[in-house]
């Protein structure tokens, strides 16, 4: 990595790192009831605190000439303070800034709020009973729609789901009536929190009416429309400059604390300060909880006939971006098969919960959960290879997905069998080492979009030094991303790519990105930087085959100078053909687009404009008296089209195991009554180095020509729905819900009458 | 956070008469690894910490004459676990620190913290218990000795006055024929507290017999779990498959475990059956029991 140096001796500056002369100190007051109906709040205490600059509430806000006091990236329903009402434990209720964090803090904790409770919900299905009661009033005259939204979105007025998404395609009664066998079951995940190392963190500035943002944000353009909106501002004059992030995972994806550290600085007029505490993380966005049944037509040779799927993606209080998880999700949970009939209903429901998001593996590890252990159901059922019964119905290039598109550059089949292979599929799928202990292995195969329609640019630039430079909007959030575009530069430029400079994104220097999200950088940025470095490499090759009279075939680049090829006496470094030309700097502009959409009511059209494959395989062992399961071996193969920088993509698939056991094993958000039961590291665990299994191997497939294949998300889905396949292999019964704790191992051997004492 | 004030004194001397002025408003911080979690979560409202990290004469780790392993009460988890004194007399010890936590948390831990702390969640409690440790406390008013198995009386609660301060664990010497060992069970992450821990001890009799059984039960009730009844009763029997199997089944039947986020009750309760067999058959294993199968 081209920070390599910077972040092992610790002079990397993060977002939290960032700091301004005289700014205060924020901190939130927070609702201790799940939902309630605010009657008064008392400010007097928290105010008489020294060093304590100003204590906002709701009424305050209201109260703020201009001001916009909801917001939200797809569904406007979340209030900068909490206005009349508080929707889960955790929500905003008041702002305080001052000199100092402990003043803020203990100012925050001496604010008396008294609320009327209002009966809460926290499950999916009971919220959607009509006797549940309603978070939000969403309206058909006011749709409440965020300008983060770029596809067609259904709420269902009157009811807590804020968007349905269906796929209608084929005829399911039809497709089940030509079954001779037809299956169903459901399955549940739990929330889960994303855990990055370094916090949210923000600082925001107001000088002369603009607004700028110091923050650790994978969306600075989302959150600059959504600040502007907020303040009443054209978006000129709100400037979002992102640091380089200790993690996010999709926790930092849409504005989150930037509003509220924007508006203590519009009423304080000081820089201030937000950086939330470890506990306030685990409420302030998770991974969506779900629930979702799956209904399954086979025929006896291992056809597929019918899928019929109810998806109920658990939102928590505000939507978020969560719409956009059960579309996702709605198309991911039809797995990569040929399956002529299919019908998705995939809602999106709001409880009395913290917030779900964006978290890596987006909607797909909850979609494959479901889908790939109801395929080993299926095989199970037809006495199948769960292997074969999986070759026999993945799509193959060309062939057309449950949206009507045709995919291409299809490699499904190969990653799993590349997997099973990896674990030696062909072995004893299953065995028993004496007491009580045995050993089994499991696959799964997943398909995941990427974000459709969506644009980036770049801009490249070589200065009078002969210093280039990267002017992007990608966000470095640890996955390397600054050193990806600066080799995709290089290249173009033959100069080595650890002397390209990378600016960190700031909305007023590096042009627009739609998000750095979705495994989509590497291609999309990697594609709007590479022809912003080649139409510099041509501008480059002009000035020079002027200057030294020759054709521009006749010239070469190289080690940062245009020559003569094979004539090092000609080179004229890059920074004398930048004075040559008499400017400052020579700066080209680069921009790369996909194009697609999904109607809403029949997800039929292009849901993604290239796919996202991979396989897992895991071979575990159960010790059957306590349920206990190890991992002894994972094993990832991800489809990569063409690999930039092996070293960091090997990275990403070993990360995506680590998180994938995580999520398998162990990692859940306890709730009782709405109250996180486990907002600590001690309580809430995630995997430790010594939780990696004895063996972690990894494929990259490459294909000569391909295009670049994100892969910063691809083989987590795989790992904790191959671990159920393999646990359930093992114990002759079926975990449906996540995570695999050895009490939920127990209970199901002992339910299919094991193993006692 | 609570406002306090931090004190460093140089000796026990110094300690002593710290806690005999400010009594339960002072709160003593050995490795501090479980004092910051709670003052974190405020939980804790000392006016006062008191560090014993500048008192020396706590750190040590020694045989005395009589063959006891004397632990420092500022002993790290960490010295415990990897000094060779304590691995050659007492490879058990060594081995159930090496359990606790992780090896960041084990180089702050101290063996006089971990027991004061009182958390149920823990390792080395049931396992000094079940070696008849010994636990000494001073205080201007005098040293007294209180058996490790009678330190930890509930949650978060010890026998020690205000005034008393832990100075070091007192471990007896092992009989060379005596078969021990700590089985700790987690149920998450490697780095989890335990779900349960089963500490066991046993000691043949020239015959081949039980002389001695001890079994004590960690992290599944407030404090470790002890059934002297089950203990009596099977002294003088032979150590085969089915005493176990007795021991195993009455322990799970005889204590009324908690529910936590890493087992229910019914899972504890499960879990001890399996864990007091296997603790009891890897101790019998380690005391090289001759004939004790069938």
């Amino acid at each position: 990595m081209i920070d390599a140096v910077e972040r092992v001796t610790g002079r990397i500056r993060f977002s939290q790192d960032a700091s301004l002369p005289g700014m205060l100190h924020a901190a939130a007051v927070r609702s201790v009831v799940p939902h309630g109906r605010i009657a008064r709040i008392d400010t007097a205490a928290a105010l008489e605190v020294p060093g304590v600059v100003a204590v906002v509430t709701g009424e305050d806000l209201r109260r703020l000439p201009g001001l916009r006091p909801v917001y939200g990236p797809q569904i406007e329903d979340q209030p900068v303070v909490a206005l009349d009402c508080v929707r889960y434990v955790g929500d905003i209720v008041a702002l305080v800034a001052a000199e100092t964090l402990q003043a803020a803090q203990e100012a925050a904790a001496l604010v008396a709020v008294e609320c009327e409770e209002l009966p809460a919900v926290f499950d999916p299905l009971e919220a959607l009973e009509p006797s549940a009661p309603l978070l939000h009033e969403l309206e058909p005259e006011r749709p409440h729609e965020g300008t983060a939204l770029y596809f067609g979105i259904r709420p269902q007025f009157g009811t807590n789901c804020c968007n349905l998404f269906r796929i209608r395609r084929g005829d399911v009664a039809r497709g089940f009536a030509e079954a001779d066998l037809v299956i169903e079951e459901t399955f549940r995940t739990p929330a889960i929190q994303h855990v990055a190392m370094e916090p949210h963190a923000a600082l925001a500035l107001w000088e002369d009416g603009r607004l700028t943002v110091w923050s650790g944000t994978q969306t600075p353009f989302n959150t600059r429309q959504i600040l502007a909106e907020i303040f009443g501002l054209p978006v000129e004059r709100v400037r979002v400059i992102v640091p380089p992030m200790g993690g996010s995972y999709g926790c930092k994806v849409f504005p989150r604390i930037e509003p509220q550290a924007a508006l203590l600085a519009y009423v304080t007029g000081r820089p201030v300060k937000f950086v939330l505490r470890r506990d306030e993380e685990f409420v302030t966005l998770t991974r969506h909880a779900t629930v979702v049944t799956i209904r399954l037509g086979l025929t006896r040779d291992g056809r597929i006939t019918a899928k019929e799927v109810r998806a109920y993606w658990n939102t928590g209080a505000y939507a978020d971006c969560g719409p956009d998880v059960a579309r996702k999700g709605g198309f991911g949970i039809v797995g990569p098969y040929r399956i002529p009939h299919v019908a998705v209903d995939s809602r999106c429901v709001y409880t009395n919960l913290p917030p779900a998001g964006a978290f890596r593996g987006y909607a797909v590890t909850q979609a494959a959960w479901a889908s790939e252990s109801m395929m080993d159901i299926a095989a199970d059922a037809l006495g199948l290879d769960p292997l074969e019964f999986r070759l026999r119905n993945l799509l193959r290039d060309g062939e057309t997905f449950a949206t009507g598109e045709t995919l291409h550059d299809v490699h499904f089949a190969e990653c799993l069998e590349r997997a099973a292979a990896a674990i030696g599929w062909e072995g004893p799928w299953r065995h028993e080492l004496g007491d009580g202990r045995v050993r089994a292995k499991g696959l799964a195969v997943v398909l995941k979009g990427m974000t459709t329609p969506s644009r980036s640019e770049a801009k490249v630039g070589i200065d009078r030094s002969g210093r280039v430079t990267v002017y992007s909007s990608t966000v470095e959030l640890g996955q390397g991303a600054r050193t990806v575009l600066a080799q995709l530069a290089a290249e173009a430029l033959g100069v080595p790519y650890q002397e390209i400079r990378v600016v960190d994104p700031d909305t007023a220097r590096t042009p627009f990105d739609n998000r750095t999200t979705s495994s989509r950088s590497t291609y999309m940025m990697g594609n709007a930087v590479r022809q912003a470095a080649l139409a510099l490499r041509e501008r480059l090759l002009r000035i020079a085959a002027e200057r030294l009279e020759v054709e521009q075939a006749d010239l070469e680049l190289m080690d940062g100078s245009v020559r003569v090829a094979g004539a090092p006496a000609s080179a004229l470094k890059f920074g004398e053909l930048v004075e040559a030309s008499r400017q400052e700097a020579l700066v080209e502009h680069g921009e790369f687009r996909n194009q697609g959409g999904l109607d809403p009511d029949t997800g039929q059209g292009i849901a993604s404009s290239h796919w996202h494959q991979g396989a897992g395989a895991v071979e575990v062992e159960v010790d059957t008296r306590t349920g206990k399961v190890t991992i002894l071996h994972a094993h990832a193969s991800v489809y990569a089209g063409q690999v930039v920088n092996r070293h960091t993509a090997e990275l990403q698939n070993l990360g995506n195991i680590v998180f994938g056991l995580g999520s398998a094993l162990f990692e859940e958000l306890v709730y009782e009554q709405g109250q996180l039961v486990n907002p600590n590291l001690s309580d809430y665990l995630i995997p430790s180095f010594l939780d990696l299994p004895e063996r972690m191997t990894h494929d990259l497939v490459e294909r000569p020509g391909a295009e670049i294949h994100g892969l910063g998300e691809t083989a987590l889905p795989t790992i904790p729905a191959a671990v159920g396949n393999a646990v359930a292999r093992a114990i002759g019964a079926r975990v449906t819900e996540l995570p695999l704790t050895p009490e939920r191992v127990l209970r199901a051997i002992r339910a299919r009458g094991g193993e006692r004492g | 956070m609570a406002e306090f004030a931090v004190v460093e004194p140089g000796s026990v001397a110094e300690v002593l008469d710290l806690l005999a002025r400010y009594g339960e408003e002072a709160k003593l911080v050995a490795g501090g690894t479980w004092v910051t979690l709670v003052l974190r979560q405020g939980l804790l409202w000392p006016s006062l910490l008191v560090s014993l990290r500048r008192v020396s004469e706590l750190a040590g780790i020694a045989v005395d004459e009589a063959g006891n392993l004397r632990l420092g009460a500022m002993a790290r988890l960490r010295s415990v676990e990897t000094l060779p004194l304590v691995r050659e007399r007492l490879p058990v010890v060594a081995e159930t620190c090496r359990q606790v936590a992780n090896v960041r948390v084990r180089h702050q831990a101290t063996v006089g913290g971990n027991l004061c702390d009182a958390d149920y969640a823990s390792d080395p409690p049931a396992l000094l218990a079940a070696l008849g440790a010994r636990v000494v406390a001073v205080s201007q008013r005098g040293r007294r000795e209180i058996a490790a198995r009678d330190f930890i009386v509930g949650h978060y609660q010890t026998v020690l006055e205000p005034d008393e301060l832990v100075t070091e664990v007192v471990v007896p010497a092992l009989p060379p024929e005596v078969g021990a060992v700590y089985l700790k069970y987690r149920t998450r992450s490697h780095e989890d507290r335990p779900c349960l821990g089963v500490a066991a001890v046993v000691v043949p009799d020239r015959d081949g017999r039980l002389a001695r059984a001890e079994v004590v039960v960690g992290a599944v009730a407030e404090r470790p779990q002890r059934l002297p009844e089950v203990l009596e009763g099977v002294a003088g029997r032979a150590l085969d498959d089915a005493t176990i199997a007795e021991i195993a089944e009455r322990y799970a039947a005889g204590i009324e475990p908690l529910s936590d986020l890493r087992g229910s009750a019914w899972y504890r309760t499960e879990m001890i059956r399996v864990f007091v067999e296997r603790a009891l058959r890897v101790a019998r294993q380690r005391a090289r029991w001759e004939g004790g199968r069938s």
